[in-house]
This record gives structure tokens, sequence and C-alpha cells, in this order.
């Protein structure tokens, strides 16, 4: 059953234009004085009659603080030993809704360690910052919690991180490696 | 016959089924470990017992057969409660390393798991550590902790390969699976175990931590290893052949496969023909190299000379297109037909090196259709000759140029280099296949065909059994099906093509050969390995 939309009929004032004319322009009109004061959003005011200073951001010098839990760059999370975290479980890949993480797994020399990624790559301008595969990941191998954003690429091949530089931002993790055995 | 009831609902079966089958006929389905329908039971699991009236305790479903006038309940709440306390013994030591296991989404323990118990551990102290990644044979890794020691892989070298490598070693708490000193898990099917595995403690070394079994796709399939032809589902990934698992099928391969023909998995991706190759010219579009094999049959075949072409046949073909050739080559006027095909020799038995066959399912004939391509040249009423009289004939001048289908020749090196050297000086080379060999570069034409996994056909077993291996994935390449080439073929050189599709031609092919239709078989494939 089709939603029937019913529409208001505009008024003759409105059917003029001329008040919302004004009331757009007044607003182009104030933007225009915000940004003549060269101020920084942040910046104490100047003019009185500006309560807020430029309503853009003068990136990148001047960048929004983002807040604490935004999904940023991912990074891989390393062992005691620095070697990589990841298990190779692809319950990542699995979940990602965009399909951009391919991992190739193989047998690890390590005798405790026993799947590991020979390669791990995310497709960053595939991704879409949903942060599933943190969630799904099992042993906090990969985090979004680098507080970057991805840069723009120019050459596409760049876009595709591999794992020596998801772990260049790696650290240890909190989580006990092996499982609490006590 | 005994009638009894389970779950309310009447069945009549034969006496000594054991429950468990009986319960199977009326559509419940009672979960287990240790039992296979092949195998002994041991009754050692006890996850299918099962509540029947007037009996003291539980009883298992797999070892208890039915009688007269029994009651069977299979979901009473005493029931349930056995198989959570048993998955909670099972788990008790279980390492659930699920993520790195790659039984994980094939499973029995894990979907039981789901099913019944989805409980918190109550177990306070360590685990048990047992050995991980134990090597216990060339093909096949052990892992003891994840082991829930059904005892179906010893059950299996006991029973069916009868070469009794395996044995449990320890007691209690600290069993593992373990070969009897000085031997390994290394009878030519050793992969069996793997799929007999209810978890994921026998692990294969050729598909171990290659792919997620969630993301492969299933495809009803056949083994081209041999002429037993055992049936297969070929489960592949993006376009490429992960593993291969036996399909029950009674008639031929009951539940098994052999690790030689598993180990073919890569076949169809190996040295791949992925264009038409002109001599001399290199790469072409399909369409160019189409029109060179045109032109050079079209020659050929007007200045008289047809009948000194030599139409080579593969065994390795389906029914499809080898009716396809073997009809086309008698209308341009083709007189001599000869067969190349795998030596007996393409593997042989891992412990007895000088043996072909063994008295199981190996058997010496190395190629699927070769019963096929027999039934077809008789029914064309023609004679193949082997492959050896192709070089004989060459030199005798009864024929000067050849249309091959497929690479693989039963020769030893030093005959197949003599050959190679008549084909190069022949006056027309045309090589229908799907792998790069040196028939690319010695051949006029070179025209890639793609492998099984990639095209519907039919293929004929030793013992007569028709099959079909179904499309698993696109062509690779600009390969195609070798009928689809022969199609365009006989169009452009006015040889007439009857066939609308491919089920057409699968008919005629069919009535050629007057063989009833392939048999389906009544199995889910989303059905796990192990029944
Ligand atoms: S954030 Fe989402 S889209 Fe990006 S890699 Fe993770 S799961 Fe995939
Ligand atoms: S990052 Fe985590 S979820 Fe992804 S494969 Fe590695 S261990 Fe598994
Ligand atoms: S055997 Fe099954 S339950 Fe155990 S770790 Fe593997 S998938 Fe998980
Ligand atoms: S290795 Fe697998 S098949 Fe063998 S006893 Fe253990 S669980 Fe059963
Ligand atoms: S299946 Fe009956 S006891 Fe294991």
């Amino acid at each position: 059953m089709p939603k029937v939309v019913t529409r208001e009929p505009m008024s003759v004032l409105e059917r003029s234009f001329v008040p919302e004319i004004i009331r757009g322009l007044s607003t182009t009109i104030k933007h225009f004085f915000h940004a003549a004061s060269g101020q920084n959003y942040h910046e104490k005011q100047h003019l009185w009659f500006l309560n807020k200073g430029n309503v853009t951001y003068n990136y990148p010098e001047d960048v929004r603080t983002y807040p604490k839990r935004y999904r940023g760059q991912h990074r891989l999370m390393l062992r005691e030993d620095g070697n990589v975290r990841c298990v190779a479980c692809m319950c990542c890949s699995t979940i990602c809704p965009a399909n951009c993480i391919h991992i190739t797994a193989a047998e690890s020399d390590d005798p405790s360690v026993e799947k590991y990624p020979a390669s791990f790559v995310i497709d960053e301008l595939r991704c879409i910052f949903c942060g599933f595969c943190v969630e799904a990941c099992p042993c906090d191998a990969i985090r979004m919690d680098t507080g970057l954003h991805v840069q723009p690429f120019l050459d596409r091949n760049n876009a595709y991180y591999g794992r020596d530089l998801l772990m260049e931002l790696g650290e240890l993790s909190v989580a006990i490696q092996g499982g609490d055995k006590s | 016959m005994p009638k009894l009831t389970i779950n309310g609902k009447t069945v009549t079966c034969d006496a000594g089924t054991p429950l468990i089958e009986a319960a199977k006929q009326v559509g419940e389905h009672i979960p287990y470990f240790c039992y296979h329908p092949s195998l002994t039971r041991p009754a050692s699991c006890r996850m299918c017992l099962v509540e029947v009236e007037k009996a003291p305790k539980l009883m298992p479903a797999c070892y208890t057969t039915v009688a007269e006038g029994m009651v069977v309940l299979t979901k009473s709440d005493k029931v349930i409660r056995a198989r959570k306390a048993v998955l909670e013994f099972l788990l008790l030591n279980h390492p659930v390393d699920c993520p790195i296991c790659d039984q994980a989404g094939e499973c029995t323990l894990q979907n039981l798991y789901f099913e019944y118990s989805a409980q918190e551990s109550r177990l306070k102290t360590r685990k048990v550590n047992k050995v991980k990644a134990f090597p216990i044979g060339p093909e096949v890794v052990y892992d003891g902790e994840r082991c829930v020691l059904c005892t179906r892989c010893v059950r299996f070298c006991e029973q069916i390969t009868k070469t009794n490598e395996l044995t449990t070693t320890q007691r209690a708490d600290m069993t593992e699976i373990r070969p009897f000193p000085g031997r390994e898990l290394d009878n030519d099917y050793s992969q069996c175990t793997v799929d007999l595995c209810p978890v994921g403690a026998l692990t294969s070394r050729n598909f171990r931590f290659k792919c997620r079994v969630w993301y492969l796709d299933t495809t009803e399939s056949i083994c081209t290893g041999c002429a037993r032809g055992c049936s297969t589902y070929l489960e592949h990934f993006r376009g490429e052949v992960q593993r291969f698992r036996p399909r029950t099928n009674p008639e031929i391969n009951s539940y098994w496969m052999c690790d030689h023909g598993r180990r073919l998995y890569r076949e169809p991706h190996e040295d791949r023909l992925l264009n038409p190759f002109i001599k001399g010219v290199g790469a072409v579009p399909r369409n160019k190299g189409l029109a060179e094999a045109v032109k050079r049959l079209k020659a050929f075949r007007d200045a008289g000379r047809a009948n000194k072409l030599a139409v080579v046949l593969s065994p390795q073909g389906s029914n499809e297109g080898l009716f396809s050739l073997i009809r086309f080559a008698l209308k341009y006027g083709v007189e001599r037909f000869y067969m190349n095909g795998k030596p007996d020799t393409a593997f042989t038995l891992r412990n007895e090196p000088d043996k072909v066959a063994d008295d199981f399912l190996i058997v010496a004939d190395k190629n699927p259709n070769t019963t096929g391509l027999r039934r077809l040249a008789e029914a064309f009423g023609i004679t193949v000759l082997s492959a050896a009289s192709l070089a004989a004939d060459l030199e005798s001048k009864k024929v000067d140029s050849a249309f091959i289908l497929g690479a693989n020749f039963p020769l030893d090196l030093d005959k197949k280099s003599k050959l190679w050297q008549k084909l190069e000086d022949a006056d027309l080379v045309i090589f229908l296949g799907q792998r790069a060999t040196p028939f690319t570069t010695l051949a006029h034409v070179s025209l890639p065909s793609c492998s099984f996994a990639e095209k519907q056909g039919s293929y004929i077993n030793i013992d007569g059994i028709r099959q079909v291996a179904k499309a698993a994935f696109e062509p690779h390449g600009l390969s195609q099906p070798d009928w689809k080439w022969i199609e365009r073929l006989s169009l452009r050189l006015q040889l007439g093509w009857e066939y609308e599709n491919f089920e057409d031609l699968e008919a005629a092919a069919n009535a050629k050969l007057a063989a009833p239709p392939a048999k389906e078989l009544e199995e889910d494939k989303n059905a796990p390995a192990q029944t």
C-alpha cells in the first residue's frame, strides 16, 4: 500500500519568496563577517556582534579534536615478543560488510602459535569505518583507536595497508596472552 | 519386522537396525560422535543416549537395536539433560580454540554446543594440556586437545583400510590418539579420517589454514584421478578449488575417496592455457584463434587430405566433448582416431610404489572417462588406436597431421620426445586442451578448453556408471568447454550443428551412449562430511 503524502499548499508570502530570500542572505552575510574576523572557531571574539568565530576550520593547521572512541585508521596489536597478535581467524574479514580485509593464513614457526597472518591487507578506500572488525576480533588484535583518519590517496595502490604498516602503530594489549591460567 | 514408536511416530524396520537409523527414517535426528554407519559401534561417546520405556537407564541409540513394541523418546527432558551433561564433559578440557580451528563451521561439537549446551564452563582447575599440531601422518595433523576420543579414526584404519596404524594411548583425561611406534598414518586413504573426525582434531595438510569453511561454495562433482570416478563435492572459493570431499555414493565410493584424488585440487589451475595461441604469433583473442583454425582446416580439406588428419581423443574429456569431436571429425572426413590419456603410473600406492591399483577404490586406469570414450567409439563405429601407434602412423605417413584433445600422453619421455619431433614436422597440428604444454609452441593453433571444474559434463566410470560433474565456477581466461570450440568449428566449416544448447547436446550424447540418465543421489550438499 503506497503511502499518501499530503502537501501543505504554500501561502502567498511563501510563494513570493521575498522573506525567504532575506532570511537566506542574512545567514550568508553573517558568515561573511565571521570569516572576515579571521578568527578560529574556539578563539575569543573581538567583534561584539559575533558570538562565535569562523564557522569553518582552517584545516589542516587547525584540527578538530576527535572524540575518544573515534574509529580511525586500523592498527594491528603486538605480542610480547613483538610479533603480530592476530591469529588469522578471519572473523574480521568474515564480518566486514565492505569485504575489504584480505588475509592469508599460514602455519607459524613458533610452536606456541598455531596460525598467523602471512599477509593481512585492509583496503582503506573500501572500508566504511564501521568498527565491526574490532568487535569481532576474539583476541584484541585489531583496533581502530589510533585517532588518525585515513589520508586521501593519489594512487589507489597506496590504499592497501599491509600487515607491517598496520603493525607500525601496534602496541601490547592489556589482555593476557594465552588467557589467565591461574 | 519389529514395529516401534519413536517420539510417538510409528516405524517398522528390519531387526538389527540401530535406533539411530530407525529414528532417521521418521525424520528424528539423534546427535552422535562415535557412530558411523560403516564402522563398528563402540558406544563410547554417550551423545546418542535416548529414553526407552521400561529400560532403567538411558540407552545408546547407536548400539541399541530395534525391538517389537519399543517406545522411544529422543527429546524428553531426561535425554536433553543427559546431552548437556555429555557435552559438558567433552568440553571440560577442550581448548575451544574455534577461531583458529579448521573445523569451526562444520564441527559437530560446536553445533551441538549451540543446540544443547550453551553454558559457561564450571571448571575451576587448569585444563589438561595435550599435544598440539602433532604430525600423525604425511597428510594429516593431529591436535590432542580437540580430540573427543570417538575412535572413529582408529576404527577406520582397522576396518576400512585394514592397515591398523592408530590406537589410543594413556588413560582417562590423558588419552590421545597415536600411531603405533615406528608407524604413521600413511595409508592411501588417510585423509578420510579428517572427514570422519567430528571435531578439528585431525586436519588435512593440504587444506589446513587455507580457507574458512564458511567461505566455501560446494558443487557436486566427480574425482578425475582414476577410472573409479568417486563422487565428490568440489569446494571452491573465488574461482579456486580448495578441497574435495567424498560425496556418499553406495554404488561407487561409499563414504570414501583416496588421498591421490584429493591432491588433484590444484590440477584445474596448474599451467593453464588461457588464450588461444597461434604458432609464430603468440596469444590471440578467441575469434582470431578460431579463424586461424578454420582457415587451416578448410585449406587442408580443400586439398583433399582430410583422411590424413589424425584425431586424438582424450579419456579425460567428458562424454559431451568427445561426442562433439567424433561427430565433427567424421563429418570432416577423418578416418583414423587415437587415444591419449594419463599413464597408469600417474600415481602409485604410497607404500607400494610399484603398484598402480589396490583392491579398494584405486584402479589402474587413471582417466575418468575411458569407458565413455570406448562406448562412444563403438556407437560411432570407429576404431580407436593407442597413442603409441600415432607415432608409428606418422612415421609411415598413414597420417601426416593431427587434431589433439588434451595433453596427457601415456608414453615415456623418450617416446614422447620422438612423437613431439614428428608432430613438429607435421603439416597441421591443432591442439585443444586445458594446459600449456610443449604443444602450445608446437601446434599451429592451440585452443584453450576448460577443466572439468568449469564445465558441466558426464563421465562413465569403470563399472559403467554415468555421473555428472557440474560447473563450479567461470572458465579461466579465454578458455571454454571443448564442445563449444567444436560447435564453432563445425558451424564455420559448414559441418552442421543441430544442438541448440548444452541440454540438447547432452541428450544426443546420451542417446548415442544409450546410457541411463545419471542417478540423482539423495543427499543434502550442506550435510556435514561425517554421516
Ligand atoms: S571498519 Fe568495518 S568496513 Fe572497515 S575493515 Fe572493519 S569491518 Fe570492514
Ligand atoms: S585481526 Fe582478529 S579477527 Fe581479524 S583475523 Fe586477526 S585475530 Fe581474527
Ligand atoms: S573442534 Fe570444534 S569446538 Fe573444538 S575448537 Fe574446533 S571448532 Fe571449536
Ligand atoms: S582424532 Fe577425531 S576421529 Fe579420532 S578419536 Fe579424536 S575426535 Fe575421534
Ligand atoms: S554415538 Fe552412540 S555412544 Fe557414541
